[in-house]
């Protein structure tokens, strides 16, 4: 439906000014001046986010603890980048971060419909009496040569002179439009006056800030429009109310793909517009009255509209703050209720939190226990996409009992599984990592083991993925012989599941590091064992080639289990530590030196 | 060049602690080698009592190879050690 509607209005909109261009080279001129202004808007927005990712965030974190202090960031922030919507989805980040909260959230999008409002006073009181497009030029000269430049700053603060450059050169179009329309068409004739008026002028601007997705556009295409006198004084406040409330359109558009908490966001920010806006309507003769007051008040002319409709512009949206600001809490209640969490489909971090960074011991402890989680979920998943059960693996019961029992395939999707219940853990995992790097040497050793483990766990159930596809195949075979061998690798992967977690229940008091060599060796001998029995059956025609190629791979990707199995305990068992463990780490036999061990025995290891 | 006093002091005390620092570390390894090698001798015992104790045959090679492991443990263990007691001497 959406889709219909949008493949309908945007050929629409087009014709239209296809035909308004045909018909008006002024109109076309006030167009282009809107073109411009809203491509310099994006080059501003290009050029404030090579600078996000640092020094924004921090400044973030530190002013929106409080919501006046909220507030306050949303106006300045907004005032310097000229543009409330790079604020909002900055601040749709953090809050899909969890950095900030729901109502510092609302309190930056309050600040923020304030400061968009400076946009009117600069080029009320600046734009329209200097000769703008002068500095226009240079900005775009020294915009391009900076974007050129390989430094991410400098190309940053290329993108931002261009965009300002943009910005003044969009509106001495528009201003050079509006002046030669004058002689050609009044549009003032057509102006409406009282509440029909107010209401006809207020969804123009709804209308106009959803073509332009900017009301800051809206605003200054305003601005000039009256400086030309080509709408009444009255119309144009009724525009600006519509812009203010039609600017939440590109929010509430830009939330349905964000999460709930985007889509709350984009709530508050409809929720507060449209109150700002009915109260600037009922309100309106009384906010007149208050303007003309404050305008005598600061020295603004009595005929002087343009800078009226800014302080107008302000002081609707300065009353919307005051008015909605005691109601943040009832409204972030009202917002939760309504737009409801989905259920979670993605795991999330247990343990790492932002305040055990500080303490590097802590930070690690917080690591060891998601990984440790991150493990568990691992081993249920590598024993269902076995097509066994975890709890079975870990019991009593002999293995090769467990097999015969289980001995038919069970579908079970390992992406979907990892997709849901791994990927974002272990990418939280990392990322915990990386802010802990920087500690103590000793840490970081200690972090970067953890690192390896995470990393481990990913790649051992990327091969359980691999082996299962044939596996499912295989173990129920006619063939007795390969159904057999698959039996084999699964049981060998079981009994060093089972091996793992007996190692891992002794606890620290054990040398459990030590113990992983043991697990090693087997390892080496029974592939070797494999590939004896292979040969065999490759030689006596028991399995097809096709059979072989597959078993081949899929002993491969069983000693990869096995072995990063065994790499994810021997990384993160005991890395609270210390000497010990680090004693441990050293004496652990490397390759060559069980290869010296394995030399040395007869061959028997997959008896047990 | 000439080097007044305080500076010589604060050459001198920089060079200590950096001796310390890693007679300190050398000190860290030896003291948790010495009780992983405790604890690896108690285990090769106690597999020793099992190997005689066991009466299944593939249960005592699977023992045996894991004895064959901590007995290689203990002699890297111990050359570790010895090769860490000299680096302190020194």
């Amino acid at each position: 439906m959406g889709n219909t509607l949008r493949k309908v209005i945007l050929p629409s909109i087009l014709l239209i000014l296809a035909y308004g261009f045909w018909i008006s080279p002024d109109f076309k001129e006030i167009s282009a001046g809107v073109a411009i202004f809203l491509f310099g808007m994006l080059a501003l927005e290009e050029g404030f986010k090579a600078f996000t990712g640092g020094v924004l965030e921090k400044i973030l974190k530190k002013t929106t603890n409080r919501l006046w202090k909220s507030v306050s960031f949303g106006v300045v922030s907004t005032t310097i980048m000229q543009s409330s919507s790079l604020v909002s989805v900055i601040t749709i980040s953090f809050l899909g971060a969890g950095l900030i909260g729901l109502s510092q959230g609302i309190g930056i999008i309050f600040g923020a419909n304030l400061g968009t409002t400076t946009g009117a006073w600069l080029v009320a009181g600046f734009g329209l009496k200097v000769k703008i497009s002068a500095y226009a030029m240079p900005m775009l000269v020294f915009g391009v040569i900076m974007i050129f430049q390989k430094s991410r700053h400098l190309k940053g603060l290329g993108y931002i002179l261009a965009g300002l450059g943009f910005l003044f050169l969009g509106i001495h179009h528009m201003k050079e439009g509006f002046e030669t329309f004058k002689s050609a068409i009044d549009l003032a004739e057509y102006a409406v006056a009282g509440y029909p008026g107010l209401f006809l002028f207020t969804l123009i601007g709804i209308f106009a800030t959803v073509v332009m997705q900017s009301s800051h556009a809206t605003l200054v295409l305003i601005i000039t429009a009256l400086a030309a006198q080509q709408i009444s004084y009255e119309n144009a406040l009724a525009l600006a109310i519509g812009a203010n409330v039609g600017t939440t359109i590109t929010a509430i558009l830009g939330a349905l793909s964000s999460n709930e908490v985007g889509k709350r966001l984009a709530g508050a920010h409809l929720i507060f517009n449209v109150t700002t806006g009915l109260i600037a309507i009922v309100f309106i003769h009384q906010l007149l009255v208050a303007v003309d007051v404050i305008s005598a008040y600061v020295g603004i002319g009595e005929t002087d509209y343009t800078l009226k409709l800014a302080l107008f512009h302000t002081l609707f949206n300065l009353i919307g703050i005051a008015v909605m600001i005691p109601f943040t809490s009832h409204l972030v209640r009202f917002l939760e209720r309504l737009i409801k969490s989905e259920p979670d489909h993605y795991a999330q971090p247990k343990y790492l939190n932002e305040s055990a960074l500080e303490f590097g011991d802590a930070g690690l402890e917080a690591l060891r226990m998601e990984t440790a989680r991150v493990y568990a979920k691992a081993t249920d998943i590598i024993a269902k996409g076995l097509s066994l059960e975890k709890e079975e693996i870990f019991s009593g019961t002999k293995l090769k009992k467990v097999i015969q029992v289980r001995g038919k395939a069970v579908q079970y999707d390992i992406d979907d599984v990892y997709e849901h219940e791994i990927k974002s853990l272990c990418s939280a995992i990392l990322d915990y990592t990386n802010k802990l790097s920087s500690a103590e040497p000793g840490i970081a050793r200690k972090v970067s083991r953890i690192r390896v483990a995470n990393q481990s766990i990913l790649t051992a159930l990327k091969d359980v993925k691999h082996l299962q596809k044939n596996m499912l195949q295989y173990i129920e075979s006619d063939n007795p012989d390969i159904s057999s061998e698959y039996n084999r690798l699964r049981q060998r992967i079981a009994k060093v599941m089972r091996r793992l977690e007996k190692i891992r229940r002794k606890g620290s008091g054990s040398t459990s590091i030590l113990s992983l060599d043991a697990l090693k060796l087997t390892l080496e001998k029974n592939m070797a064992l494999l590939h004896e029995r292979m040969n065999a059956l490759i030689r006596d025609g028991n399995i097809s080639a096709d059979m072989a190629i597959s078993l081949m791979n899929d002993s491969n990707y069983t000693y990869s289990i096995i072995n990063n199995l065994i790499r994810i305990n021997r990384n993160y068992l005991k890395s609270e530590e210390g000497a010990e463990t680090e004693a441990e780490h050293m004496i652990a036999l490397n390759s060559d030196e069980i290869d010296s061990v394995l030399t040395g025995n007869d061959d028997n290891a997959e008896k047990r | 060049m000439k080097f007044d006093k305080s500076l010589k002091k604060k050459l001198l005390k920089k060079l200590n602690s950096y001796i310390n620092e890693e007679a300190e570390q050398l000190q860290h390894e030896d003291e948790g080698l010495s009780k992983v090698l405790k604890k690896l001798k108690k285990k090769e015992k106690h597999l020793k009592k099992l190997v005689a104790a066991e009466r299944d045959v593939d249960e005592r090679e699977m023992l045996e190879q894991e004895l064959k492991i901590v007995h290689s443990q203990r002699k890297k263990g111990i050359e570790l050690l010895s090769r860490v007691r000299k680096e302190d001497k020194s």
